[in-house]
């Protein structure tokens, strides 16, 4: 094994350490951070913590393809985490904080193109405190994620969420307003001490074979757009979709909502080229679409109206060197029959009025250090430049652009060293670890029929409710949120390394205690035993849980039950007792022998530990450490003549009857 | 190391009951590392002692802090004590009692001194030396008689013993253990040699050692 990856020292602010689910998330959002705060049930402070990294969780939550679950360690063992549902149950079930805005500055910004990368770089310049105004040309702030995502996927109402949350740091909106037409480039340099286009991707076309020209072929994109405004699109009752990418499964599935009867989707590559993502794929089946691989659109049918397509079989996509290149068996040729023709075939920069140096194929060209584009304060960013790219692609774009105008414009080059910070990343989780850890599936996100989801545009993954996203939660490892020493404090008692059921904490490295990042699952054992209080978790320090009693015991009763959960197995509050106010913690273990006596004195009448029966423990040493700390603490109160005032519960909890309380901080205090 | 535990809390109630603001010393050496006297025993100790006083309908204060190791006059220097009428000392009975020399106030031990020990695992401790001033453990295959055997006799087993567990029941012999060890060396003839009386006026006469000055020379 390599020499142990040591987490960095409290206090320390040298050697930042990610997860592998934080370093694939193009904006690096402390995910442990917020699933932690969900699986105690604490959805607020999750939201908050997405917030500090992605202006837009609701948004990501949908339809982020979700490069983080790639990297989740979880795979090794059964499923990676649903992080991006998790965002989702952040965004659906905790509150959106009150912005403060910051004092504002003499900078102003003007921002082209109100899409994902827009927004983001509006909010972190706003938030900053420079002036921002962003010019939109439709109708609505949102961009593709308004006229191209369709509302099943992503309703306005989740849209709409976080565009007025990133309002309210008081941007200037012009909607209806087309830059290059309406309003010139120029004026916009000469008002704005900077303008940052990111007007996306907005050219739709079909391809250039006999027939496209027909009434009956349509174009993604304003197909999209309208159905996303409301409007019923005239469609024949057999749809034909020329694309295999994201874009075209919206078309089919939009197409089956506005009453086609039947979609074929028609695409180049072979089922295990396609694009699109395997979800989509087989949601878009499972709605109807009958997807026809390996074929290329030679001509499109009829004379004065669409009757159908002719495809040729394509033989091969790419070439060697894995350019596009399809070659076809122009003798292998079927027809598909269908009085409407969609092309999603990809989608062309728009931004020629801009007058804009631009590549050859039509993005704007940039200084990819700068990501000024032409002119000192003219800059690009998002799929403008980069050509198509995920929307989390789009917001980290939007957010680097914002650093470096910043810096630009103030001489402040904080943000943007911050976002060019190396990071470490945790590596694999080790055999012996893993084999320690139980197997959990993935908790399935409630989601309507597929026969009912084609009739109409509601949203169709119904969101987790906050039971299911607690547990969900609890199946993260927890990487990176674990033990830090405080060497200085550190008595070299060999405790932790002795109850540590992973063998993280180790004594060989130049005679003072390390902790191996790789084998730390942050279940708090070594900080529960620690003497001297030298290992603190990252993810729920003493003054961070001293907090949250505090705040649960406002205005406490006479007869108030402080209840402690184990996050992992929420119990019922009537084994509690109905006015019991609860505070969830990923292991009871987290509660030491002072925060019960503090609690008692701080207004709790008694003080109950609930949960963490054998059976649904997922660490593997914390049982035999818990029932040692209770007892202790059953022993204090002896000893003091408060036997009452400690008690255990352990009944196996009825999950029923949990959900939507359980996990909910406080949840029975009024 | 040196091995302790707390005392009972009525005990330590009653010796500080008659202050109004005391300090609770921790020692981040031996008290630490036997889980009783550290930072984390300090806290508890002080949460627990305000509850218990806050019923009594005492009024005394309680504070903390953890000296790295309180039998340092130099680590003591640093205890700013001013404020408090009284310390409760979570240090070994060496800590106490060099608390007590430098506090102009009363010191109280929170911990009864138990044994020089060893580590068994997790909270686990077992006495291993008795710090008797002559030591015979090059004879007894580093099992100490003095301390493991209830009698602390020198040459044994005595009659007591019985399927190798002491009479008293509450442990195994030592010299059986001492026997099996030897065997265990290929060294059991060892076992026949009587080993002398101690002179246990060694033991009054190392009541100080100083090394310093014409004393080094030992």
């Amino acid at each position: 094994m390599n020499t142990p990856r040591v987490q960095e020292e409290v206090g320390s602010s040298t050697g930042k350490l990610f997860a592998p689910c934080r370093a694939a998330c193009p904006v690096h959002i402390n995910v442990p951070g917020y699933i932690t705060a969900i699986g105690e049930g604490r959805f607020t402070d999750a939201l908050e913590t997405v917030l500090e990294r992605n202006p837009l969780p609701s948004v990501c939550g949908r339809v982020c393809l979700r490069p983080c679950e790639e990297g989740c360690r979880r795979c090794q063992l059964d499923q990676p985490v649903a992080i991006a549902s998790l965002k989702r149950a952040a965004a659906d079930h905790g509150a959106y904080p009150a912005v403060l805005r910051p004092r504002r500055r003499p900078e102003s910004v003007a921002i082209v193109g109100g899409g994902p990368a827009g927004l983001s770089a509006a909010h972190d310049l706003a938030e900053l405190g420079l002036g921002v105004t962003i010019f939109e040309s439709k109708p609505k702030l949102g961009g593709m994620l308004r006229y191209g995502i369709p509302n099943y996927r992503l309703p306005d109402e989740a849209l709409d969420r976080d565009i007025d949350h990133i309002l309210e740091y008081g941007i200037e909106v012009e909607t209806g307003v087309k830059v290059g037409t309406d309003i010139a480039m120029d004026e916009l340099r000469e008002r704005f001490d900077a303008v940052l286009v990111t007007a996306g991707l907005q050219a739709s076309r079909p391809l250039p074979i006999p027939g496209s020209d027909l009434p009956g072929v349509l174009t993604a994109l304003p197909f999209l757009a309208d159905s996303a405004c409301g409007e019923d699109v005239e469609l024949a009752e057999s749809v034909i979709v020329i694309g295999g990418g994201n874009v075209a499964m919206d078309v089919a599935r939009t197409a089956r909502r506005q009453g086609a009867k039947r979609v074929d989707l028609i695409c180049l590559e072979s089922a295990q080229e396609m694009p699109a993502s395997d979800e989509e794929i087989a949601e878009a089946e499972l709605e109807g679409v009958r997807i026809h691989c390996s074929w290329g659109p030679r001509e499109v049918l009829g004379e004065d109206k669409v009757m159908g397509l002719r495809v040729t079989r394509c033989t091969s996509v790419f070439d060697v060197d894995k350019r596009f290149s399809p070659t076809f068996n122009e003798d292998n040729v079927q027809e598909f029959y269908g009085g409407t023709v969609i092309f999603a075939i990809g989608q062309g920069a728009d931004v020629a009025d801009l007058g804009l140096p631009l590549t050859q194929r039509g993005a704007i060209d940039v200084d990819p250090l700068s990501l000024t584009a032409g002119s000192d304060r003219c800059y690009a960013a998002g799929d403008v430049v980069s050509g198509p790219t995920k929307v989390i692609d789009a917001i980290a774009a939007g957010k680097r652009a914002a650093a470096l105008i910043y810096r630009d414009l103030t001489g402040v080059s904080d943000i943007i060293d911050e976002l060019d910070e190396e990071h470490a990343v945790l590596s694999k989780v080790p055999d012996a670890m893993g084999q320690k850890l139980e197997t959990r599936r993935r908790v399935e996100m409630e989601r309507v029929e597929f026969y009912d989801a084609v009739k109409n545009f509601d949203e169709v993954e119904l969101g987790y409710t906050e039971y299911e996203a607690a547990r969900e939660a609890q199946r993260c490892l927890s990487c990176t949120t674990g033990a830090r020493l405080t060497r200085e404090k550190c008595a070299a008692c060999l405790t932790c390394m002795r109850v540590c059921p992973h063998g993280a904490p180790s004594g060989e490295v130049g005679g003072y205690l390390y902790f191996d990042a790789d084998l730390c699952h942050a279940c708090g054992a070594c900080a529960s035993q620690c003497p001297a209080h030298a290992i603190q978790l990252e993810g729920c320090n003493d003054a961070e849980l001293q907090r949250r009693v505090d705040r649960c015991l406002f205005n406490p009763e006479l007869d108030t039950t402080l209840a402690f959960v184990c996050g992992y197995t929420p119990d019922l509050l009537d084994v509690i007792g109905e006015k019991a106010r609860i505070i969830s913690v990923p292991c009871l273990l987290r509660v030491s022998e002072a925060a019960v006596l503090d609690a008692l004195q701080s207004g709790a009448h008694r003080v109950v530990f609930s949960g963490c029966n054998e059976n649904m423990c997922r660490f593997p040493n914390a049982m035999p450490l818990v029932a040692a700390r209770v007892a202790r603490i059953k022993s204090l109160h002896t000893e003091i003549g408060m036997e009452d005032a400690f008690d255990v519960s352990g009944e196996e909890p009825a999950e029923v009857a949990a959900q939507g309380e359980g996990v909910a901080e406080g949840g029975a205090a009024s | 190391m040196i091995v302790v535990r707390q005392k009972p809390v009525e005990e330590i109630c009653s010796m500080v009951a008659r202050h109004r603001n005391v300090l609770l010393v921790g020692c981040n050496t031996c008290a630490a590392v036997a889980l009783a006297g550290g930072e984390k025993e300090v806290d508890t100790l002080i949460e627990l002692l305000k509850l218990t006083m806050r019923r009594k309908g005492e009024t005394t204060e309680f504070s903390g802090c953890v000296l790295q190791r309180q039998c340092e006059p130099e680590f003591i220097e640093h205890l700013d004590d001013r404020v408090y009428d009284a310390i409760l000392s979570l240090g070994c009975g060496a800590g106490v009692a060099l608390l007590s020399e430098s506090a102009d106030k009363p010191v109280y031990p929170a911990l009864d001194t138990l044994f020089i020990g060893a580590s068994q695992g997790f909270a686990s401790w077992r006495a291993e030396c008795s710090a008797c001033g002559k030591c015979v453990l090059g004879q007894t295959a580093g099992i100490c008689p003095v301390t493991r055997c209830a009698k602390g006799i020198l040459n044994g087993p005595c009659g007591g013993v019985n399927n190798g567990q002491c009479e008293l029941g509450d442990r195994p012999c030592a010299w059986v253990e001492i026997y099996d060890r030897l065997e265990t060396l290929e060294r059991p003839e060892d076992f026949k040699e009587i080993i002398q009386p101690k002179d246990n006026s060694v033991k009054t006469t190392y009541n100080k050692l100083d090394l310093s000055g014409e004393g080094g020379a030992r």
